[in-house]
C-alpha cells in the first residue's frame, strides 16, 4: 500500500497512465520520498495520528460493554451453527450446522471454540465481529488513501469507526459486520487493480467478495455493483481475459459452500435451498420505508449530508471513483429496497463508501486532498488547517454521541432485530438452564426468543408464531402444529413471554398469555430491566417472563 | 459502656453455644435421603401385558401358546400378540377368574376362564410394547422397573387397596362393606401421624361427598373413589375432621409441590386416568407424566421417590405363577416402575415384592411399626435404591420408542478443509499482489509480484 500516494508524488511525464490511474489525482506507482518541512509536518504525522485516533476510538466504543446483554436470535443461530461445526455436544443437538447461510464466519468462531468454550462463546463471537470491524476501519484509510490521499482516508476511517450504524452491528456476532470486512476488502483491491491495471488485483478483489459471499450470501450484490461501475468507465475494465480469470476466481471460490455441504452430506443439507425459496416469496418483514427512515440516522445525518454534498461539488470533476462509490452504496440499497426482506445490518457494507464520500467532501472543501488529475495541493493556511480538524472532530462528535447513547440507552421493552444484544435474554436462559429439567420443552411467542433460549437455556423451545405451512415460515423452524395439544399431553413445560416479540406480535402473544391460562400458568421467572416511565421515572420493565404450565 | 464487653463476649459463646446444641425435631429423620415418598396407584394391568416384551425383564417366554381350554387336550391355543389399536374390554378379574386361570399353578387358564364369563378371552393373550407405552418403557430404561412385583390379594381392587394402606385385606369378600371397614384397622397414615410425619392422600376429580356411606345413592363411575381410596370407607376417616382433612383433591398436589408443602408420604389414586380398560392407556401416561414432570421441576425432586403400580391384574396374562403367602395372595405381577434421584440406573429388580413392600420400605426409612403380619414379612423395595450415588439430575422422559435413530451427522471436516483451504489460498491471493511472498522462493516470489509496468504485455496498447 504504500507505493501509491495521490498528495505527496509528482508526475512521472515519462511513464505512460493507465486510463484509470490518470484518475487518481497525482497517484503513481512511485515510491514515497517525503521531504519533511515545516509546513508538511501537519500532513506528515496528522492523518497517521487520526487514523490511530480512529482504531483506538473504534476499538473503544466496540469493545465497551460488549457483552453486556446476552446475544440477540440471530447471534443465537450464527454462534450455534459454530458450535455445531465444532461439534459442542449441547448445542450441536439444538442449533443445526447447515441452514440458511454459508458458513465462513462460524467457521472462524468455531475455530475459537476449543480456546474459549461454550459459556463464553458469545464474548468470542462478537469479539470476532469486533476485529473485523477494526479490520473495516483500516481497509477504508486504505482505500480513502488511495482514492483521496491520506487525509480523506484516515478521516473516513474516523467517520466509520464512530459511525453510530457500524458500530452497532460489528459489535454483534453477525455476518453483515464480517461480509462488510471482505466487501470492503473487494473495494480496496479493485481501486488498487483500477490504479495498478495488474490483475492479480483483480483477482484479488474476486476472491475477497468470494469470502464475502462465503460470509453471507447477499455480499453477490456487490458483483452488481462492480458490473455497473466497469459498463458506465469501461476504460477500468480493460481486457477480457483477466475479466474471465477473476471471474473463474470468484466463482470458484463461492463454490466453496454447496461443496462442502454436498460433502458434508448429513441432516439439514436441503435447507438451504428451501431457505431461497421462502425467501423470494415471503411476506415483507417491515414497510417499504424502513430504510429511508431508519438508516439515515444511524450512518448520521451530518455524514449523509456531507456525502451528498460532495457528489454535488463533483459533479462537474465526476469519474470512476464517485462512480464506483455510489454504486456501492445505490446498487445494495436498491436491492433491499425491493427484496421482501428488510433487516437493519443488511446495509452496513455500504458504509465505508459513505464515510468516504463524506471525508472526501471535507478533504475537498479544506483542500485535504486532491480531487482531480495532476492538481497541487493549495498551499493551505493555518485557520484553514483549524477549520479542517474543527469541521471533523465537529462531525465525528455528531457521530460518537448516538453511538455512546446507544450503548448506553435502556431498553422500552421494543427491539429491532439486528440492532444489538437483548436484555435479559442470556439470564433467562441461564435460568432455564439451572431450574428446568433436562429434556425441557419451552414454548415461546416467536422464534427469536426461542433461539435466545435454547442458546442460553441448552433447552428446546419452540416459536408459536411460526407458520403449519412450509410456504409462511422459515424452513429452519419447527412449527408447533397443535400447541393446544402439546401443552394438555405434557410435551411443553414452560411457556416464555417476552416484551420485544409481544410488541411485534400481539396476536401470538396473547394466544401465548391464553395457554398460560389455560394450562395453570405459573410465574416461576422474570427478567426486569431498568427504564423510565413517562414521567421520566426509573421504573422496572418485565421483558421476560416464564410460565410453568402442566395439563 | 462497661456492660459492652460482658454483652458482647456473652452473645459471642451463644453464638457457638447453642448450634452446637441438637436440635430436637419433631419430625423423625428419614434413615435414607428419601424425605418424601409418593406412590400412585393405576390399576387393571399384568406385568407381561404392559412389558412382556421389554428387553431383559422376565417377560413372556418365547414358546407361550395359550390353550383356549385347558381341560381339552385337543384344544388350539392362542400366542401372545400385539394389542397396538386393537379394541380391548373391562375382562373379568373376580376371585374365581384368578383361580381359574392360576389352574393349580398350571397357568394356563386365561383364556378359559374369561370364556367362562363370556368374554372372547383371547385378548387376554395380547401385549402392549414400547411402541404403544413409549413412556413407561422409556422410565424404566432409566430408572427402575420391578418384575417380580405382584399384587398382594387375588382379586380385584378393594382387598389390593386395604393391602397397599393397611398390610391387611379388610374384609372377607372383595367389595367394600355396607358399614365401612372395621374402625380397628391400623393404616400406615396412623403410624406416620404417630410419628408426627405428614402425609396426604389425593385423589383425582375428589368428591368429598362421596364415601362409603353415600356411594349407593351416587350414579356412575365417581362412586368408585371410595375403593381407590379406602380410606373413605373407614368411618373414623370420616368423622375425625383431623384425619379427614388429609384426603384432598389431585390438585394440591400440584401445588403442595409448589409450595413447598409436600407431606412425607402422598398416595395418589386416578379417577379417569387409570388405564382402567376399556381406558386409554395413552391418557394415563399423559397423567403419569404430569406428575412426574411436576416433581421434576420442584426442589422435592432431590429428596423423593415415586413409585407407581398397579392395583390388580385385570383379567389379563402373566406368566409368573404368584408365591401364595396367605390365603388372600399374592395376586399375579403387576407393572411397578420407581423413579427417584437415588433409583437405579436403567435397573430391573427381579427381588420378589408386593404392595406390602411400599409399607415396608416406609416404616423402615422413618422406623415406623409394622401394621400387620404381611409387612412384617415383606421385602423393602430399598434395594432398588443406590443412596451412594450422587442424587440424579432430574431429566424430562421423552414420549418416543423407539428412540429415533440419531439423525446423520455431517462431515464437519469437509466443511473446516474446504473453507481453511479457500481462506489460506485467499491470503496467498491477496500476498501475491501486495509483494509480501517474503516466504516464499526468491523467484518465484518476484516472478509472480511482478508490478504492472509499461513494458508489460497490453500496457503500452492503451
Amino acid at each position: 500500500m504504500s507505493d501509491l500516494h495521490p498528495l505527496r508524488g509528482t508526475s512521472v511525464p515519462s511513464q505512460p497512465q493507465s486510463p484509470a490511474s490518470r484518475h487518481l489525482g497525482s497517484a503513481r506507482l512511485t515510491r514515497r520520498h517525503p521531504t519533511p518541512t515545516s509546513a508538511s509536518v501537519f500532513d506528515r504525522y496528522g492523518p497517521s495520528v487520526l487514523f490511530a485516533i480512529a482504531l483506538l476510538a473504534g476499538a473503544l466504543v466496540r469493545l465497551w460493554q460488549l457483552n453486556r446483554f446476552g446475544v440477540n436470535s440471530d447471534e443465537a443461530v450464527y454462534l450455534g451453527q459454530a458450535a455445531a461445526l465444532a461439534h459442542e455436544p449441547i448445542l450441536s443437538r439444538l442449533f443445526p450446522l447447515f441452514r440458511a447461510h454459508p458458513l465462513l464466519f462460524p467457521f472462524f468462531v468455531a475455530l475459537a471454540l476449543p480456546f474459549t468454550g461454550r459459556e463464553a462463546l458469545d464474548l468470542a463471537g462478537r469479539l470476532l465481529a469486533v476485529g473485523f470491524g477494526l479490520a473495516t476501519i483500516a481497509a477504508t484509510m486504505a482505500i480513502g488513501r488511495l482514492l483521496f490521499g491520506r487525509w480523506v482516508g484516515a478521516t473516513a476511517a474516523l467517520f466509520l469507526a464512530l459511525m453510530p450504524y457500524h458500530v452497532t452491528v460489528s459489535r454483534q456476532a453477525l455476518l453483515d459486520g464480517p461480509m462488510a470486512f471482505w466487501v470492503t476488502l473487494t473495494l480496496l483491491a479493485l481501486v488498487r487493480f483500477a490504479a495498478t491495471q495488474r490483475t492479480s488485483w483483480l483477482v484479488a478483489s474476486a476472491v475477497a467478495l468470494g469470502l464475502g459471499v462465503l460470509t453471507k450470501e447477499t455480499a453477490v450484490i456487490f458483483f452488481g455493483a462492480i458490473v455497473t461501475t466497469f459498463a458506465l468507465h469501461p476504460e477500468l475494465s480493460g481486457r477480457p481475459r483477466p475479466l474471465l480469470v477473476a471471474l473463474g476466481a470468484f466463482i470458484a471460490t463461492v463454490a466453496v459452500h454447496p461443496l462442502a455441504t454436498f460433502l458434508a452430506g448429513g441432516s439439514g443439507t436441503e435447507r438451504t435451498s428451501q431457505y431461497l425459496v421462502w425467501q423470494l416469496f415471503r411476506r415483507p418483514n417491515h414497510e417499504w420505508w424502513f430504510y429511508a427512515w431508519k438508516i439515515p440516522p444511524a450512518l448520521g445525518l451530518a455524514v449523509v449530508a456531507l456525502a451528498v454534498l460532495g457528489l454535488i461539488l463533483v459533479w462537474k470533476v465526476w469519474s470512476w471513483r464517485e462512480t464506483l462509490l455510489v454504486a456501492w452504496i445505490v446498487v445494495p440499497f436498491t436491492f433491499f429496497q425491493v427484496w421482501p426482506t428488510k433487516g437493519f445490518p443488511y446495509l452496513v457494507a455500504t458504509t465505508p463508501a459513505i464515510a468516504l464520500l463524506a471525508a472526501r467532501t471535507l478533504g475537498r472543501l479544506f483542500a485535504l486532498g486532491s480531487a482531480r488529475s495532476g492538481s497541487v495541493l493549495p498551499t493551505r493556511s493555518n485557520w484553514r488547517r483549524g477549520l479542517a480538524l474543527v469541521t471533523v472532530i465537529a462531525v465525528a462528535g455528531s457521530l460518537a454521541v448516538p453511538s455512546i447513547a446507544q450503548l448506553r440507552a435502556a431498553t422500552n421493552g421494543t427491539f429491532l432485530a439486528g440492532s444489538g444484544g437483548v436484555p435479559g435474554g442470556r439470564e433467562a436462559g441461564e435460568w432455564v438452564r439451572t431450574y428446568t429439567p433436562e429434556g425441557t420443552k419451552l414454548l415461546t411467542i416467536g422464534p427469536s426468543m426461542a433461539n435466545i433460549i435454547q442458546f442460553y437455556g441448552h433447552r428446546k423451545a419452540y416459536g408459536l408464531s411460526v407458520s403449519p405451512n412450509p410456504l409462511h415460515r422459515n424452513p429452519t423452524y419447527e412449527p408447533v402444529v397443535n400447541p393446544d395439544l402439546w401443552l394438555r399431553n405434557g410435551e411443553i413445560q414452560y411457556v416464555v413471554w417476552d416484551a420485544y416479540s409481544a410488541a411485534r406480535s400481539p396476536f401470538f402473544a396473547e394466544k401465548l398469555l391464553t395457554y398460560a391460562r389455560r394450562y395453570h400458568g405459573r410465574v416461576v421467572h422474570t427478567e426486569l430491566v431498568q427504564t423510565v416511565d413517562t414521567q421520566g421515572r426509573p421504573t422496572d420493565l418485565p421483558v421476560i417472563v416464564i410460565y410453568e404450565v402442566h395439563p | 459502656m462497661k456492660l459492652v464487653r460482658p454483652l458482647l463476649t456473652l452473645f459471642l459463646f451463644a453464638s457457638f453455644w447453642f448450634p452446637l446444641q441438637p436440635v430436637h425435631a419433631a419430625r423423625p429423620e428419614p434413615n435414607t435421603p428419601i424425605r418424601h415418598f409418593i406412590v400412585l396407584m393405576q390399576e387393571n394391568h399384568t406385568f407381561d401385558n404392559y412389558f412382556g416384551t421389554y428387553p431383559g425383564a422376565d417377560g413372556i417366554p418365547p414358546d407361550t401358546c395359550m390353550p383356549v381350554d385347558p381341560t381339552d387336550p385337543a384344544s388350539e391355543c392362542v400366542e401372545p400378540f400385539h394389542i397396538g389399536n386393537l379394541p380391548i374390554e373391562d375382562l373379568d378379574h373376580s376371585v374365581v377368574t384368578f383361580r381359574r386361570q392360576l389352574n393349580g399353578g398350571r397357568m394356563n387358564g386365561f383364556i378359559w376362564a374369561l370364556r367362562l364369563r363370556n368374554h372372547d378371552g383371547r385378548i387376554a393373550m395380547g401385549y402392549y410394547d414400547g411402541r404403544d407405552l413409549p413412556y413407561y418403557w422409556n422410565l424404566a430404561s432409566e430408572y427402575v422397573l420391578f418384575d417380580r412385583f405382584f399384587s398382594s390379594a387375588h382379586g380385584g381392587s378393594v382387598w389390593n387397596h386395604m393391602y397397599w394402606i393397611a398390610a391387611v385385606p379388610g374384609t372377607e369378600k372383595n367389595s367394600i362393606p355396607a358399614e365401612g371397614f372395621s374402625n380397628d384397622i391400623v393404616t400406615i397414615f396412623d403410624r406416620l401421624n404417630e410419628a408426627g410425619l405428614t402425609w396426604k392422600f389425593y385423589v383425582q376429580n375428589y368428591d368429598p361427598s362421596i364415601t362409603y356411606r353415600t356411594r349407593t345413592e351416587v350414579v356412575g363411575p365417581r362412586a368408585a373413589q371410595v375403593v381407590w381410596c379406602p380410606l373413605l370407607a373407614i368411618p373414623r376417616y370420616l368423622d375425625d375432621p383431623e384425619l379427614f382433612r388429609h384426603i384432598v383433591p389431585l390438585d394440591e398436589y400440584f401445588t403442595d409441590l409448589q409450595n413447598g408443602t409436600l407431606p412425607n408420604v402422598a398416595y395418589i389414586v386416578p379417577s379417569g386416568a387409570s388405564e382402567h380398560p376399556p381406558g386409554s392407556i395413552q391418557a394415563g401416561q399423559r397423567f403419569v407424566r404430569s406428575l412426574i414432570q411436576a416433581l421434576m421441576r420442584s426442589p422435592y425432586w432431590w429428596n423423593s421417590a415415586f413409585l407407581v403400580t398397579y392395583d390388580d391384574w385385570g383379567g389379563w396374562y402373566d406368566h409368573v405363577p404368584p408365591p401364595q403367602v396367605d390365603d388372600y395372595g399374592y395376586g399375579f405381577r403387576v407393572p411397578a416402575f420407581l423413579v427417584s434421584p437415588y433409583a437405579k440406573r436403567g435397573f430391573i429388580d427381579s427381588t420378589t415384592y408386593d404392595f406390602t413392600s411400599i409399607l415396608k420400605f416406609i416404616e423402615e426409612n422413618w422406623d415406623l411399626e409394622p401394621l400387620a403380619e404381611r409387612d412384617a414379612r415383606a421385602t423393602s423395595i430399598r434395594n432398588a435404591f443406590d443412596f451412594t450415588q450422587p442424587p440424579r439430575q432430574p431429566a424430562f422422559i421423552p414420549w418416543d420408542w423407539p428412540p429415533p435413530p440419531p439423525t446423520p451427522e455431517p462431515r464437519r471436516s469437509a466443511v473446516f478443509g474446504l473453507y481453511g483451504f479457500t481462506v489460506a489460498l485467499a491470503l496467498l491471493v491477496f500476498l501475491i499482489p501486495a509483494r509480501r511472498m517474503h516466504f516464499l522462493p526468491r523467484s518465484l516470489s518476484s516472478r509472480r509480484s511482478r508490478p504492472s509496468t509499461p513494458t508489460h504485455r497490453g500496457e503500452g496498447k492503451r
